[in-house]
């Protein structure tokens, strides 16, 4: 549970197209302090998708631009903590620990798995999100972590992952799972267990929003009956990043 | 008859088609009953294991791996959904 004396702390993983949304809709609430987390730059094909970000904001920090927008839209500048980095293996249980959810919007597996591992061993609540052209999935793990992100998708795939420039993007796709992901960010902190249910999938094509409810994988290696995960491992999270 | 829900990822093998519907008692013989009219798609869902890793089929909200897995008898009106690992944002 979060800690009454200050305001709960939500670790927003990657400032693209699921983030920026998702910060859109938390801040302005002044009912949590954003942790942003990124340190990629703002570049022309981010902005059909990524809505905090201007033509004029191409080659800047995507933070100070991110930060620039919340302010302007309502949020309390005191309440943005901004983390100049990729979540990485040397920061990630240190970040993760000192936060209350963490929302993950990562473009690549090897982000997607290090922040799951690291919100499990720092018994955490993560809000995972991901979208490739017409689809976008959501879901909420709790802080006892099972099932959990590795029950569903077991470790980073094989080959390169396609980019998101190859792939393609849609902004109402990013932008509905965004608000979604700050629903079930939400919910967590409120401690609404429901909100750790389901796996939503959303079919943009159709308009469709799917649920199936993920089960905990005895053998799973890091919240299984014998985990092997005991720690993070920089070995463990190689994979090429897609383009943010 | 039983409804597939295919991911977009794999409907370049589907003509397009988000949905398609086969006959079959179990998982493995729809998707043996769908390969044979879509060729490709077995080979992206199952692998000599079978189920490839970073794919979840489901039926109804029940995942197969804590059914009967592949083997998992359907009935009328049943309805798979496949859902891959995806990154991106």
């Amino acid at each position: 549970m979060p800690d009454a004396r200050r305001l709960p702390r939500v670790l927003v993983v990657g400032l693209g197209g699921l983030g920026c949304p998702a910060a859109a809709v938390l801040a302005p609430a002044r009912n949590v302090e954003l942790w942003l987390c990124d340190d990629d730059q703002v570049d022309l094909t981010n902005l059909h998708r990524q809505i905090l970000y201007r033509d004029t904001d191409i080659g800047h920090d995507k933070l100070d631009a991110a930060k620039a927008a919340l302010v302007a839209a309502g949020a309390d500048p005191e309440q943005i903590v901004l983390i100049r980095s990729r979540l990485l293996p040397e920061n990630a249980r240190r970040l993760v620990a000192d936060v209350d959810v963490v929302l993950e919007g990562a473009d690549n597996f090897a982000t997607k798995f290090l922040a799951a591992d690291a919100a499990h061993l720092e018994r955490r609540p993560i809000v995972h999100g991901a979208a490739v052209r017409f689809v976008a999935t959501a879901w909420a793990v709790s802080a006892a972590g099972a099932p959990c992100y590795r029950c569903l998708f077991e470790d980073i795939p094989p080959g390169a992952q396609q980019g998101c420039a190859e792939a393609g993007v849609l902004g109402p796709v990013v932008g509905f799972c965004g608000a979604l992901l700050a629903d079930l960010t939400l919910r967590a902190l409120a401690g609404d267990a429901t909100a750790f249910d389901a796996l939503y999938t959303y079919d943009g094509q159709a308009d469709r929003l799917r649920q199936v409810k993920p089960a905990p994988r005895p053998d799973c290696p890091l919240c299984g009956v014998s985990p092997s995960i005991l720690d993070i491992e920089e070995s463990r999270y190689i994979n090429p990043s897609c383009a943010a | 008859m039983i409804t597939v829900r295919i991911p977009t990822p794999l409907r370049s093998l589907t003509g397009g088609e988000e949905q398609v519907q086969a006959p079959g008692e179990t998982v493995k013989a729809v998707i043996d009953t769908i390969e044979q009219k879509h060729p490709g798609i077995r080979d992206r869902l199952l692998d000599d294991k079978g189920v490839r890793r970073f794919v979840n089929i489901y039926v109804g909200d029940e995942d197969i791996r804590f059914l009967d897995g592949l083997e998992t008898k359907l009935k009328a009106g049943d309805e798979i959904s496949i859902v891959p690992a995806i990154a991106g944002g």
